[in-house]
């Protein structure tokens, strides 16, 4: 499930519970729209996989909570903790095996 | 093991392109990338030189250019791609993710990556306060100081965008400004933004974080520290052709050697786009090598 994240009680209600893969993009980075192609292809095969999407500009809270400076940047949460952080368009079997470790 | 009549490795524009053409040629085609579709253009802001487009984002063009090798039913996989060996006429490439593919030709599309400058403390804030991509970490440094590295085409335009929303800009160059001269002219007008010519990269300092930037004069000798919040470098790009050297394909700067049918010296096996040696590296160039390679492939399994 891809879920775009509007303001940070939306968040909080969904990050700080089991695994959740969090997508940091700019809205004006390629990189960003490319790791989008990748995460639905990834959501195709792991439809039960909580991936949310955070746009720095409309979440500040969020940014400022996780200190992340560049974009797109991948955090991995467990319970709302983050447990691995990966910075720049990703590969697609480096997400899966994150997300199935 | 299906047998694959083309698999093209890297899917940017010549990728793209020639799986277009090689699907119109009733080829069977495998499309492997190691990231996205789109290779350095989703880098690029606004493409404004492709023939018939205008203006376009760099991702959408992307974005428009897999979808239409998806109408032809092009079979997509990612794969990092580690080696190709070959067993009578047929090619066998192995990916570093242990997925093994066979295919009676290959073209080799996987393109640049940008060049490093390999001094002190690059790796280390690399990706976090050392950037690649203005228009990806350009926001983050709104009202702060940033340092530019380079003095060619990419340096000096996204210097230009970064001082539209940096507190300060300074742009060091090993030599002088050698993109064309009405963006240089554009840069050197603004006012928030600094040239240093015939400046060498010596190295960055901070502990936890970024603090700026270590410079030496080739001229003078003279020794400067610049401060700076974020360090984007644009020195070039360097071939993604390491997993090809022991085909011995390649010329002394790693790039492809191919002829005019974009034909290697290995028979079947092919180059097009940013990773062969040519004289311009653009999308409308890349697309043509992609045609061309796909076009002579498909000839060639004809005859084997």
């Amino acid at each position: 499930m891809i879920k775009e994240i509007t303001n940070f009680e939306e968040f909080n209600a969904v990050a700080n519970q089991g695994k959740v893969l969090v997508d940091v993009y700019s809205k004006t980075c390629g990189p960003c729209k490319m790791l989008g192609f990748v995460l639905a292809d990834l959501e195709k095969d792991m439809p039960d996989a909580v991936i949310l999407k955070v746009d720095f500009d409309r979440n500040k809270e969020i940014v400022e909570k996780y200190d992340v400076a560049s974009y797109p940047t991948i955090l991995l949460l467990q319970d709302g903790e983050e447990v691995k952080r990966l910075k720049g368009l990703q590969q697609k079997p480096v997400l899966k095996q994150l997300l199935e470790a | 093991m299906a047998l694959y009549d083309v698999v093209i490795i890297g899917a940017g524009p010549a990728g793209m392109t020639a799986a277009i053409y090689a699907a119109r040629a009733n080829m069977s085609v495998l499309l492997l990338e190691k990231l996205a579709p789109g290779g350095q253009i989703i880098n690029t802001h606004e493409i404004q030189n492709y023939t018939g487009v205008g203006t376009i984002n760099g991702a959408e063009l992307a974005y428009k250019m897999f979808e239409h090798t998806q109408e032809l039913q092009v079979t997509f996989d990612y794969g990092t791609v580690k080696d190709i060996k070959e067993e009578g006429n047929i090619k066998i490439i192995t990916c570093e993710e242990e997925k093994i593919f066979e295919a009676k030709t290959v073209i080799l599309a996987t393109g640049t990556i940008p060049r490093r400058l390999g001094v002190e403390n690059e790796d280390r804030f690399a990706g976090e306060n050392i950037s690649w991509c203005a228009i990806c970490d350009g926001a983050y440094y709104r009202d702060k100081d940033v340092v530019v590295i380079g003095g060619g085409n990419s340096a000096v335009e996204e210097a230009i965008y970064l001082a539209s929303l940096a507190n300060s800009v300074k742009v060091v160059t090993l030599f002088d400004l050698t993109a064309d001269p009405v963006s240089c002219d554009e840069l050197r007008a603004l006012p928030n933004v600094t040239i240093y010519e015939f400046y060498n990269i010596e190295g960055f300092t901070g502990v936890e974080k970024l603090q700026g930037v270590r410079i030496k004069s080739t001229q003078t000798q003279e020794e400067l520290e610049l401060t700076c919040d974020g360090v984007f470098e644009y020195i070039g790009l360097k071939p993604s052709t390491e997993a090809f050297a022991a085909l011995g394909i390649l010329d002394e700067q790693g790039y492809i050697k191919v002829n005019s049918r974009m034909e290697t010296s290995v028979a079947g096996i092919y180059g097009a786009g940013d990773v062969v040696t040519k004289e311009l590296r653009q999308v409308v160039t890349a697309c043509s090598d992609g045609a061309v390679a796909a076009q002579v492939a498909s000839k060639y399994i004809k005859t084997i």
